[in-house]
Protein backbone atom coordinates (compact mmCIF):
# COMPACT_ATOMS: atom_id res chain seq x y z
CA UNK A 1 0.00 0.00 0.00
CA UNK A 2 1.51 3.60 -0.83
CA UNK A 3 2.03 6.01 1.87
CA UNK A 4 0.39 9.06 2.17
CA UNK A 5 1.85 12.01 0.07
CA UNK A 6 2.63 14.07 4.14
CA UNK A 7 3.85 10.43 4.70
CA UNK A 8 6.51 10.33 2.09
CA UNK A 9 7.34 14.07 2.28
CA UNK A 10 7.90 13.29 6.51
CA UNK A 11 10.49 9.93 5.33
CA UNK A 12 12.44 11.71 3.25
CA UNK A 13 13.16 14.99 4.85
CA UNK A 14 14.19 12.91 7.64
CA UNK A 15 16.25 10.30 5.70
CA UNK A 16 18.15 13.15 4.31
CA UNK A 17 19.09 14.32 7.98
CA UNK A 18 21.00 11.02 8.36
CA UNK A 19 24.09 11.78 5.71
CA UNK A 20 23.42 15.75 6.79
CA UNK A 21 24.36 15.19 10.01
CA UNK A 22 27.11 13.22 9.31
CA UNK A 23 28.78 15.00 7.32
CA UNK A 24 28.75 18.52 9.69
CA UNK A 25 30.30 15.78 12.23
CA UNK A 26 32.59 15.28 9.79
CA UNK A 27 33.05 19.06 9.21
CA UNK A 28 32.87 20.38 12.54
CA UNK A 29 36.02 21.80 12.88
CA UNK A 30 36.93 22.75 9.54
CA UNK A 31 33.98 25.29 8.64
CA UNK A 32 32.73 28.11 10.96
CA UNK A 33 28.89 27.82 12.40
CA UNK A 34 28.21 31.05 13.68
CA UNK A 35 30.54 34.05 11.34
CA UNK A 36 31.28 33.70 7.60
CA UNK A 37 34.67 33.07 6.67
CA UNK A 38 36.88 36.07 5.86
CA UNK A 39 36.78 36.58 2.07
CA UNK A 40 39.38 38.67 -0.11
CA UNK A 41 38.88 42.27 -0.06
CA UNK A 42 36.79 43.88 -2.52
CA UNK A 43 38.08 46.59 -5.11
CA UNK A 44 36.73 48.74 -7.38
CA UNK A 45 38.24 49.08 -10.46
CA UNK A 46 38.98 52.98 -10.12
CA UNK A 47 40.79 52.26 -6.44
CA UNK A 48 42.92 49.46 -8.16
CA UNK A 49 44.01 51.45 -11.04
CA UNK A 50 45.49 53.99 -9.14
CA UNK A 51 47.56 51.50 -7.22
CA UNK A 52 49.09 51.52 -10.30
CA UNK A 53 52.70 49.37 -10.23
CA UNK A 54 52.09 48.68 -6.53
CA UNK A 55 49.29 46.16 -8.24
CA UNK A 56 50.18 42.93 -9.51
CA UNK A 57 47.06 41.61 -11.56
CA UNK A 58 45.53 38.03 -11.60
CA UNK A 59 43.10 36.85 -14.62
CA UNK A 60 41.37 33.98 -12.89
CA UNK A 61 39.03 33.04 -16.14
CA UNK A 62 40.09 30.29 -18.47
CA UNK A 63 43.63 30.66 -20.69
CA UNK A 64 40.98 31.03 -23.62
CA UNK A 65 39.41 34.10 -22.13
CA UNK A 66 42.51 35.85 -21.16
CA UNK A 67 44.04 35.24 -24.60
CA UNK A 68 40.69 37.10 -25.88
CA UNK A 69 41.32 40.16 -23.99
CA UNK A 70 42.87 41.06 -20.39
CA UNK A 71 43.67 44.09 -17.75
CA UNK A 72 47.04 45.17 -19.31
CA UNK A 73 49.98 43.58 -17.37
CA UNK A 74 47.88 40.93 -15.96
CA UNK A 75 49.06 37.47 -15.26
CA UNK A 76 46.80 34.37 -15.91
CA UNK A 77 45.75 31.97 -12.75
CA UNK A 78 43.38 29.82 -12.81
CA UNK A 79 42.73 26.39 -10.76
CA UNK A 80 42.64 24.14 -13.72
CA UNK A 81 46.82 25.02 -14.25
CA UNK A 82 47.16 25.87 -10.92
CA UNK A 83 50.22 24.10 -9.92
CA UNK A 84 52.04 25.45 -13.62
CA UNK A 85 50.72 28.97 -13.27
CA UNK A 86 51.32 29.94 -9.69
CA UNK A 87 55.29 29.85 -9.46
CA UNK A 88 55.00 32.16 -12.52
CA UNK A 89 52.82 34.56 -10.81
CA UNK A 90 55.40 34.31 -7.47
CA UNK A 91 58.26 34.80 -9.67
CA UNK A 92 57.05 38.14 -10.46
CA UNK A 93 55.37 39.11 -7.33
CA UNK A 94 57.19 40.84 -4.65
CA UNK A 95 56.37 41.54 -0.66
CA UNK A 96 54.05 44.74 -0.29
CA UNK A 97 52.48 44.39 -3.77
CA UNK A 98 48.64 43.93 -4.04
CA UNK A 99 47.10 41.09 -5.84
CA UNK A 100 44.00 42.39 -7.64
CA UNK A 101 42.23 39.17 -8.59
CA UNK A 102 38.85 39.59 -11.11
CA UNK A 103 36.99 36.69 -13.22
CA UNK A 104 34.06 37.64 -15.64
CA UNK A 105 31.76 39.54 -14.08
CA UNK A 106 30.61 40.36 -10.79
CA UNK A 107 28.67 37.04 -10.01
CA UNK A 108 31.30 34.55 -10.81
CA UNK A 109 33.22 33.04 -8.10
CA UNK A 110 36.51 32.13 -10.31
CA UNK A 111 38.36 34.99 -8.81
CA UNK A 112 37.42 34.38 -4.85
CA UNK A 113 38.20 30.83 -5.45
CA UNK A 114 41.89 31.91 -6.67
CA UNK A 115 42.24 34.68 -3.91
CA UNK A 116 41.33 32.16 -1.36
CA UNK A 117 43.98 29.80 -2.29
CA UNK A 118 46.81 32.54 -3.08
CA UNK A 119 45.74 33.22 0.67
CA UNK A 120 45.36 30.29 2.18
CA UNK A 121 48.04 27.97 -0.30
CA UNK A 122 50.29 30.56 -1.37
CA UNK A 123 50.35 32.32 2.40
CA UNK A 124 50.05 35.84 0.16
CA UNK A 125 48.72 39.10 1.89
CA UNK A 126 46.69 42.44 0.34
CA UNK A 127 44.66 39.73 -1.88
CA UNK A 128 42.28 41.91 -3.55
CA UNK A 129 39.24 40.61 -5.27
CA UNK A 130 37.99 43.01 -8.68
CA UNK A 131 34.31 44.52 -8.10
CA UNK A 132 32.50 43.87 -11.63
CA UNK A 133 35.39 41.26 -12.69
CA UNK A 134 36.59 42.00 -16.91
CA UNK A 135 33.34 43.16 -17.55
CA UNK A 136 33.48 46.19 -15.45
CA UNK A 137 36.84 46.66 -16.34
CA UNK A 138 35.80 47.05 -19.99
CA UNK A 139 33.17 49.42 -18.84
CA UNK A 140 35.67 51.87 -17.54
CA UNK A 141 38.48 51.23 -20.19
CA UNK A 142 36.22 51.30 -23.58
CA UNK B 1 -19.11 -1.17 -35.92
CA UNK B 2 -17.66 -4.07 -34.44
CA UNK B 3 -13.98 -4.80 -36.64
CA UNK B 4 -13.73 -1.13 -35.98
CA UNK B 5 -13.46 -1.68 -31.72
CA UNK B 6 -9.90 -2.86 -31.46
CA UNK B 7 -8.21 -0.73 -33.97
CA UNK B 8 -9.80 2.18 -31.03
CA UNK B 9 -8.28 0.22 -28.58
CA UNK B 10 -4.87 -0.02 -30.07
CA UNK B 11 -4.27 3.32 -30.59
CA UNK B 12 -5.36 4.14 -26.48
CA UNK B 13 -3.08 1.51 -25.72
CA UNK B 14 0.16 3.18 -27.87
CA UNK B 15 -1.12 6.75 -26.83
CA UNK B 16 -0.90 5.83 -22.82
CA UNK B 17 2.47 3.77 -23.68
CA UNK B 18 3.64 6.88 -25.23
CA UNK B 19 2.84 9.27 -21.89
CA UNK B 20 4.23 6.89 -19.61
CA UNK B 21 7.15 6.88 -21.70
CA UNK B 22 7.31 10.90 -21.67
CA UNK B 23 6.60 10.85 -17.60
CA UNK B 24 9.69 8.35 -17.44
CA UNK B 25 12.27 10.18 -19.05
CA UNK B 26 11.18 13.44 -17.21
CA UNK B 27 10.99 11.81 -14.01
CA UNK B 28 14.76 10.59 -14.49
CA UNK B 29 16.34 13.99 -16.45
CA UNK B 30 14.76 15.79 -13.42
CA UNK B 31 15.86 13.56 -10.98
CA UNK B 32 19.34 13.24 -12.59
CA UNK B 33 19.69 17.24 -12.50
CA UNK B 34 18.98 17.37 -8.96
CA UNK B 35 21.35 14.16 -8.08
CA UNK B 36 23.62 15.82 -10.02
CA UNK B 37 23.12 19.60 -8.32
CA UNK B 38 23.04 18.09 -5.01
CA UNK B 39 26.46 15.72 -5.39
CA UNK B 40 28.66 18.94 -6.49
CA UNK B 41 27.35 20.92 -3.20
CA UNK B 42 27.41 18.05 -1.33
CA UNK B 43 31.53 18.41 -2.22
CA UNK B 44 32.00 21.71 -0.98
CA UNK B 45 29.22 22.76 1.71
CA UNK B 46 31.14 25.76 2.98
CA UNK B 47 30.87 27.40 -0.93
CA UNK B 48 27.18 26.53 -0.88
CA UNK B 49 26.81 27.88 2.01
CA UNK B 50 28.62 31.00 1.24
CA UNK B 51 26.25 31.14 -1.91
CA UNK B 52 23.65 31.18 0.28
CA UNK B 53 24.63 33.82 2.34
CA UNK B 54 25.10 36.05 -0.82
CA UNK B 55 21.46 35.97 -0.95
CA UNK B 56 21.39 38.12 2.20
CA UNK B 57 18.28 36.69 3.28
CA UNK B 58 18.88 34.24 6.03
CA UNK B 59 22.00 34.67 8.73
CA UNK B 60 25.08 32.70 7.86
CA UNK B 61 24.14 30.28 11.02
CA UNK B 62 21.41 29.21 9.65
CA UNK B 63 22.48 29.13 5.74
CA UNK B 64 25.51 27.29 6.71
CA UNK B 65 23.33 24.19 8.52
CA UNK B 66 21.00 24.42 5.05
CA UNK B 67 24.18 23.96 3.25
CA UNK B 68 25.06 20.73 4.79
CA UNK B 69 20.69 18.96 4.57
CA UNK B 70 19.70 20.66 1.24
CA UNK B 71 22.11 18.96 -1.12
CA UNK B 72 21.54 15.73 0.44
CA UNK B 73 17.20 16.30 0.29
CA UNK B 74 17.92 16.96 -3.07
CA UNK B 75 19.92 13.89 -4.39
CA UNK B 76 17.45 11.88 -2.20
CA UNK B 77 14.46 13.38 -4.06
CA UNK B 78 16.59 12.79 -7.02
CA UNK B 79 16.79 9.20 -6.75
CA UNK B 80 13.34 8.65 -5.60
CA UNK B 81 12.35 10.75 -9.20
CA UNK B 82 14.97 7.82 -10.99
CA UNK B 83 13.75 5.23 -9.45
CA UNK B 84 10.00 5.99 -9.39
CA UNK B 85 10.22 5.40 -5.58
CA UNK B 86 7.74 7.81 -2.99
CA UNK B 87 7.20 9.86 -6.06
CA UNK B 88 4.25 12.18 -4.46
CA UNK B 89 6.94 13.14 -1.68
CA UNK B 90 10.14 14.04 -3.83
CA UNK B 91 7.79 15.73 -6.23
CA UNK B 92 6.24 18.50 -3.76
CA UNK B 93 9.78 19.12 -2.29
CA UNK B 94 11.29 19.46 -5.68
CA UNK B 95 8.77 21.55 -6.12
CA UNK B 96 8.67 23.55 -3.18
CA UNK B 97 12.68 23.89 -3.87
CA UNK B 98 12.63 24.85 -7.10
CA UNK B 99 9.80 27.84 -5.94
CA UNK B 100 12.34 28.98 -3.07
CA UNK B 101 15.10 29.27 -5.43
CA UNK B 102 13.18 31.09 -8.13
CA UNK B 103 11.70 33.35 -5.39
CA UNK B 104 15.10 33.61 -3.69
CA UNK B 105 16.67 34.63 -6.99
CA UNK B 106 14.06 37.21 -8.24
CA UNK B 107 14.20 38.51 -4.56
CA UNK B 108 17.91 39.26 -4.68
CA UNK B 109 17.43 40.83 -8.12
CA UNK B 110 14.25 43.20 -6.95
CA UNK B 111 16.95 44.01 -4.45
CA UNK B 112 19.99 45.02 -6.60
CA UNK B 113 21.63 42.19 -5.07
CA UNK B 114 23.95 40.16 -7.99
CA UNK B 115 24.19 36.13 -7.20
CA UNK B 116 25.93 33.31 -8.09
CA UNK B 117 23.02 31.30 -8.15
CA UNK B 118 25.00 28.71 -6.47
CA UNK B 119 22.46 26.08 -7.99
CA UNK B 120 25.19 23.71 -9.22
CA UNK B 121 28.16 24.63 -6.97
CA UNK B 122 31.29 26.33 -8.65
CA UNK B 123 30.05 24.74 -11.88
CA UNK B 124 27.14 27.48 -12.02
CA UNK B 125 29.73 30.58 -11.21
CA UNK B 126 29.25 31.90 -14.91
CA UNK B 127 25.98 31.09 -14.94
CA UNK B 128 23.70 34.40 -16.27
CA UNK B 129 20.40 35.56 -14.09
CA UNK B 130 18.55 34.93 -17.55
CA UNK B 131 19.95 31.23 -17.81
CA UNK B 132 19.57 30.67 -14.12
CA UNK B 133 15.77 31.35 -14.84
CA UNK B 134 15.41 29.75 -17.80
CA UNK B 135 16.72 26.61 -16.10
CA UNK B 136 15.24 26.61 -13.14
CA UNK B 137 11.69 27.52 -15.19
CA UNK B 138 12.60 23.86 -17.43
CA UNK B 139 12.91 21.68 -14.43
CA UNK B 140 10.18 23.58 -12.37
CA UNK B 141 7.55 23.03 -15.59
CA UNK B 142 8.61 19.13 -15.92
CA UNK B 143 8.21 18.35 -12.18
CA UNK B 144 4.81 20.28 -12.39
CA UNK B 145 3.71 18.13 -15.43
CA UNK B 146 4.70 14.99 -13.42
CA UNK B 147 3.04 16.10 -10.44
CA UNK B 148 -0.45 16.50 -12.16
CA UNK B 149 0.14 13.06 -14.58
CA UNK B 150 1.74 10.91 -11.74
CA UNK B 151 -0.80 8.24 -9.77
CA UNK B 152 -1.56 9.44 -6.70
CA UNK B 153 -0.85 7.55 -3.26
CA UNK B 154 -4.06 7.06 -1.34
CA UNK B 155 -4.69 10.02 1.51
CA UNK B 156 -3.61 9.52 5.05
CA UNK B 157 -5.86 7.02 7.47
Amino acid sequence: MPLSLVRQVLLLLGLAFLPAIGQAVYYRGATSWQHPPVDSAPVSVAQAKDWGDAALWIDARAEEQFAGGHVPGAMLLNEDDWNTLLPKVLAVWSPGRKLVVYCSRQTCNASHEVAERLRNEAGLKNVFVLQGGWEEWQKNNP
Amino acid sequence: MAEKQPVTNDRDQVHRFNWRLVRRALAILAGAVFVYAGILKVRDPVQFASAINNYQMIPWSVGVRFAFYLPWLEILCGLALIFHRLMAGALAITIGLMLVFVGATLWAKAHGIDVACGCFGSASSNLTLTWHLVLDGCILAALVFLWFTHERPAPAG
